[in-house]
């Protein structure tokens, strides 16, 4: 049992695995989260056609029908234009959200407001707005807007002002606040005291966030041409009802975009640290 | 500027003569300078996104009636749509389809974790040695690169629109994110346990058992929580490519101007992602 003799007499008692109690809770909820989507009136064995799948791939990377190869690359020159709104919208949206990220980052720290009810109040305000996800920030965006890029604009931004100022008041919270005190021992009021002792603190800090919101951002932004944004995500739309080898080609163009600017902001990161 | 600059392209400082107050004065513009072109550069650029940003000058003249409506709207939501009673049935109710964008989110998470166990130690270092954890690492690059509503595109034509097709979506997307997170998790793991089980004569499936799994499952499990909020969070966008949740709902109701139910939606998803957070990091607090 639990309990094992030692040949000199004494008794070891074997812990309790917690796993007994983490197990059936886990098979519980699976069994109890099934039913779920299971119940979805779509899921029928009839909807289930594996071989679309092998068909569906050949179609996105190679050419249809009487196309060349010389188009499907041709095609890839021809998204500049989407490409370059991509890029406008996270450009804007990154950097627009992260200067709005700023005041109020400085708001809900800690160590800078030493004043509870404010930073509780902007740290729960904070919390609440991030919950909202991009995609629904542009479908409001859209319905008070109309469809186009500024709506993207406006979500990107949105969303980059919600993630940015969690981050950035969490690496606020984090700084050595000697300098900051000495400052103000001195005479400095306290815009100056942070100009000085705070910000050459956190500068490299929020750059490198900044190119990391811009790279989630290019990601994520692909799924805003569904709800009337603009980019590469257009192409995408566009073409998944007859021109697969289009689509295909399009998210070659926006993987390697992501490639670029993973590797740059990866490259620009390891410098700052 | 000037610092960030040089550590970015590795510039060795100037050596440092005998500073005199005069030379001090003379070295400041400078950096001024820099920022402020750096300042302009910036600003010209976020300038130049927003030239010819295309919108609908009709519906932004029209602003402040779009905002009364929404303001009349929202107060008229309709809770028997809600929660799926009577005039609707339970599955088309928005409570059904929030749980149903958590189950896509919680099972396709555990199957991520599950699929991505593999893939870590593929990509670790200490299982498998460089030549392998190389192209393990890149494998899990090129997972995580690849956009999620692509994913969901193709599994959507090969397991029809339902919430089958987002949980594999989430579960194949995730593997990427948890399989280097995992592969992290395994090489900075202590060796001497099973050094020590060696010694004692256990058996491989003792060192995994006794050595391996006690010291990495707390952390696996953790990162497998903090995906889950992640995941959540793209499980209520899926359902705009038609793989169930939420999201579909939300596309209709956006092109309908149906101000009522994006509200609901909202609330619905503010609480759902509320939830799951503070569940999920009391148990990473616990866990730790």
């Amino acid at each position: 049992m639990n309990k094992i003799a030692l040949p000199n007499g004494k008794f070891v008692v074997k812990p309790f695995n917690k796993m007994w109690i983490v197990l059936p809770i886990l098979v519980g909820l699976v069994v109890l989260f099934w039913q779920f989507i299971r119940m979805d009136p779509a899921f029928q064995p009839e909807n289930i056609k594996l071989d679309q799948l092998k068909i569906i791939l050949v179609k996105l990377f190679t050419p249809k029908g009487n196309r060349t190869w010389e188009d499907y690359f041709k095609f890839m020159l021809k998204l500049e234009n989407p490409l370059i709104a991509t890029l406008k919208m996270c450009f804007a949206g990154t950097i627009i959200g992260s200067l709005l990220a700023i005041p109020f980052a400085i708001l809900s720290s800690k160590n800078i407001v030493k004043y509870p009810p404010i930073y509780w109040g902007f740290r729960t305000l904070l919390n609440l707005f991030r919950t909202i996800p991009m995609v629904v920030l542009a479908i409001i965006a859209v319905l008070f807007i109309g469809t186009g890029l500024l709506a993207g604009i406006i979500a990107i931004t949105l969303f980059t002002f919600g993630v940015m100022s969690k981050m950035l008041y969490e690496v606020i919270e984090t700084v050595d606040m000697n300098p900051y005190e000495a400052l103000e021992s001195t005479g400095a009021n306290r815009v100056t005291a942070f100009r000085f002792a705070v910000v050459p603190q956190i500068m490299p800090i929020f750059i490198s966030y900044l190119l990391y919101v811009f790279e989630i951002n290019i990601r994520a932004s692909a799924i805003l041409a569904y709800v009337g944004a603009e980019g590469l995500g257009v192409a995408i739309k566009d073409n998944t009802l007859y021109n697969y080898d289009r689509v295909g080609a399009t998210i070659m163009v926006l993987l390697v975009l992501v490639l670029i600017i993973q590797t740059f902001s990866g490259w620009v990161r390891r410098r700052l640290q | 500027m000037i610092e960030f600059l040089r550590r970015l392209f590795k510039i060795k400082p100037q050596p440092k003569s005998v500073l005199t107050p005069e030379k001090v004065l003379k070295r400041k513009p400078k950096r001024w300078i820099m920022n402020l072109l750096f300042t302009i550069a910036m600003m010209a650029a976020v300038a130049y996104s927003f030239n010819k940003a295309t919108y609908n000058e009709i519906r932004l003249r029209t602003f402040d009636i779009s905002f009364q409506t929404m303001i009349r709207q929202l107060g008229m939501i309709n809770w028997d749509f809600f929660f799926g009673r009577e005039p609707w049935e339970f599955v088309d109710g928005i409570v059904f389809m929030t749980i149903q964008t958590l189950a896509i989110a919680f099972l396709g998470t555990l199957l991520g974790a599950i699929l991505a166990l593999p893939f870590g130690f593929l990509a670790s270092k200490n299982i498998v040695g460089k030549h392998v954890a190389v192209f393990g690492d890149f494998l899990l690059t090129v997972i995580r690169v690849f956009p999620e509503i692509i994913l969901a595109i193709i599994l959507v034509k090969g397991f029809g629109m339902n919430a089958f097709a987002g949980l594999l979506t989430i579960g194949l997307h995730s593997i990427g994110m948890l399989g280097k997170l995992f592969s992290e998790t395994i090489d900075a793991m202590d060796k001497s346990p099973l050094e020590a089980l060696d010694a004692v004569g256990a058996t491989t499936f003792d060192k995994i058992r006794y050595g391996i799994i006690p010291q990495v499952l707390p952390d696996l499990t953790s990162v497998a929580l903090y995906r889950l909020d992640i995941n959540v969070r793209s499980a209520s966008v899926l359902g705009i490519i038609g793989a169930g949740g939420l999201g579909t709902t939300l596309l209709l109701a956006g092109d309908n101007w149906g101000w009522d139910t994006i509200g609901a939606i909202m609330i619905a998803i503010i609480v759902m992602v509320v939830t799951v957070d503070i569940v999920s990091s009391y148990l990473r607090n616990k866990l730790i």
